[in-house]
């Protein structure tokens, strides 16, 4: 199975070159201005957009459940209650629709 | 900060405690995630040892599921590399927005650092800072130990007794993600500042998704690039 052990240490030095070219991509942003301004929104803009990929390969359930994580978040701030809720819900809404 | 400094009671450390407690609930959902790729893994022929060398020193969820995944199919391990390192690009944004935790910090703690930031733990920190916590470089170091830990140790577990592992879906945890990030997006949410980049990012993701045959990675890359060029062009300081 020499080819599996060649995979995971290639696709680990791969994976840790990224993550370190990001690092030296971010020092090389200067510190105010657009560039800074963007770096700055990156995060919230690239998690927004995995969510609403997420939903987009999901269905009327999925988007249903997705409220109901919303509503949770937005009246508790609880990231564990808002989990256990959307898990609920996605369980219920599979299980009676 | 050495690491004597780290070992007595300090901001870092009380960080890093806090960053392995608040990161549980995500890392009940990399365990069921972690077992069903090792069931993947058994699939592949790969034995507990491989499966957690792999998980240990790649360390990236999805990008070892489709890699795998590849090689199950029969692609090569050329092109699971390749579609592996796609998924991965993602990562590149994460470690570059990370530039102020790893500001004037040693190489040894930047080479721990990019290695364990993932998106639970990176987003996590962002989430809670939002909310006007102190968390920084070793609360996201103490988010991955904890997730990287759980992640090898239900990785080995799922490739040795493949025969017992649930389907993810099964439990609805294939949504426990979904419902995680839709809360930390709710923490991250500071402002009428953010609704045009926040707005762009869901049009472009929609768009690129409904209307080319772009793949999923590119999507994201996009999506999150177009918001933060809105802020940074329409934004002032």
């Amino acid at each position: 199975m020499t080819e599996t052990w060649l995979l995971i240490f290639a696709l680990a030095a791969a994976t840790f070159t990224v993550r370190l070219s990001g690092y030296l991509l971010g020092r090389r942003v200067p510190e105010h201005g657009p560039w800074a301004r963007g770096l700055q929104a990156l995060p919230g803009c690239l998690i927004l957009s995995l969510v609403t990929y997420l939903l987009m390969q999901g269905g009327p359930l999925e988007w249903a459940a997705g409220a109901a994580s919303l509503t949770i978040a937005l009246a508790t701030r609880s990231l564990p209650l808002a989990m256990a809720g959307g898990i609920a819900a996605i369980c219920l809404l599979r299980a009676y629709f | 900060m050495t690491l004597q400094e780290i070992t007595r009671s300090s901001p870092a450390r009380s960080q890093l405690t806090a960053g392995l407690r608040d990161i549980l609930p995500l890392a009940v959902g990399v365990g069921v995630y972690g077992l069903a790729f090792g069931l993947l893994a058994a699939q592949a022929q790969m034995d507990g040892l491989q499966t957690g060398v792999m998980g240990t020193i790649v360390f990236a969820g999805s990008s070892q599921i489709i890699a795998v995944e590849r090689l199950v199919a029969g692609a090569g391990a050329g092109a699971a590399l390749l579609a592996g390192l796609a998924l991965n690009l993602r990562l590149l944004l994460i470690t570059a927005s990370l530039r102020d935790e790893f500001a004037g910090r040693p190489w040894w703690q930047v080479v721990l650092g990019v290695h364990l930031a993932t998106d639970e733990n990176w987003a996590l920190m962002h989430a809670m800072r939002a909310r006007g916590r102190r968390t920084g470089y070793w609360y996201l170091v103490g988010g991955g130990l904890g997730l990287v830990a759980v992640w090898v140790l239900a990785t080995v577990a799922g490739a040795s007794f493949a025969t017992a592992v649930p389907e993810p879906k099964a439990l609805g945890m294939d949504f426990a993600f979904t419902a995680a990030f839709i809360a930390i997006l709710r923490s991250l949410w500071s402002g009428s500042a953010m609704l045009l980049p926040w707005i762009g990012s869901i049009a472009v993701v929609l768009l690129a998704g409904l209307l080319t045959p772009l793949d999923p990675t590119w999507t994201l890359i996009l999506g999150g690039l177009s918001g933060a060029a809105i802020a940074g062009v329409l934004g002032s300081d």
